[in-house]
């Protein structure tokens, strides 16, 4: 099963901007305009290595999740993954 | 009430969150070499209405209103794509398939985007000035 791992905490710089958040992510010079769940599901995954079951399941336990869809959180980690934040192993 | 912060993983009152609720587009990339900053967001797409409310037609000022009120527009039948919708934003133009109020009531739509919104963090990207 797919395993999804956040950039280490010390690569980015995550500036929370009103109803946005900026992620400055220093390995790749790049920075990221994301909107929410993306900086939650990153604080979720911590510096765990964590499948998809396993990542909604902690989401849930933090938050009131209106659409507990695996494939809704499939496709944030596909986002992720393509910008480079997220690691598949 | 604005009282404690909330949304810490122990607040007895947990904070709603929508995993599906940006739509296509939760991520904009901003990439530092200058001639390809845009190149991300000019391709993220802004769909109006967004899917929650895909019925909707929108009226002259970018409200959303009942389908088939009079002087309302349909919507709009494919996502905009971010580059036409700068340009219709920066130079008043009109946008792809759209009459010139048609298209005014679209990016008055646009314009009132919120967060949580599909479309709106493309939106929010336009606004940031050229590299």
């Amino acid at each position: 099963m797919t395993r999804y791992r956040a950039a280490p905490v010390a690569t980015l710089r995550v500036v929370p901007l009103d109803v946005l958040t900026l992620i400055f992510h220093r390995a790749s010079g790049i920075t990221h305009v994301v909107d929410s769940p993306v900086p939650e599901i990153l604080e979720a995954l911590g510096d765990e290595a964590l499948g998809l079951d396993a990542l909604l399941a902690r989401l849930g336990e933090r938050f009131d999740l209106a659409d507990a869809d695996p494939a809704a959180l499939a496709s944030r980690l596909d986002e992720l993954a393509a910008a480079g934040l997220v690691e598949r192993l | 009430m604005g009282d404690e912060n909330i949304g810490g993983p122990n607040a007895t009152r947990r904070r709603a969150l929508m995993l599906g609720a940006a739509g296509a587009t939760a991520i904009v990339s901003i990439r530092p070499a200058l001639a390809q900053t845009n190149a991300s967001v000019l391709a993220c797409e802004i769909p109006v209405p967004d899917a929650g409310r895909a019925g909707s037609y929108i009226a002259a000022d970018g409200t959303l209103v009942p389908a088939g009120t009079p002087g309302a527009f349909a919507p709009a039948g494919v996502p905009f794509k971010g580059e036409d919708v700068k340009r219709a934003l920066a130079n008043g133009g009109t946008l792809p398939g759209a009459s010139y109020e048609q298209s005014r009531a679209y990016t008055n739509y646009i314009r009132r985007l919120q967060s949580g919104t599909s479309g709106f963090t493309c939106f929010a990207s336009l606004q940031m000035p050229r590299g």
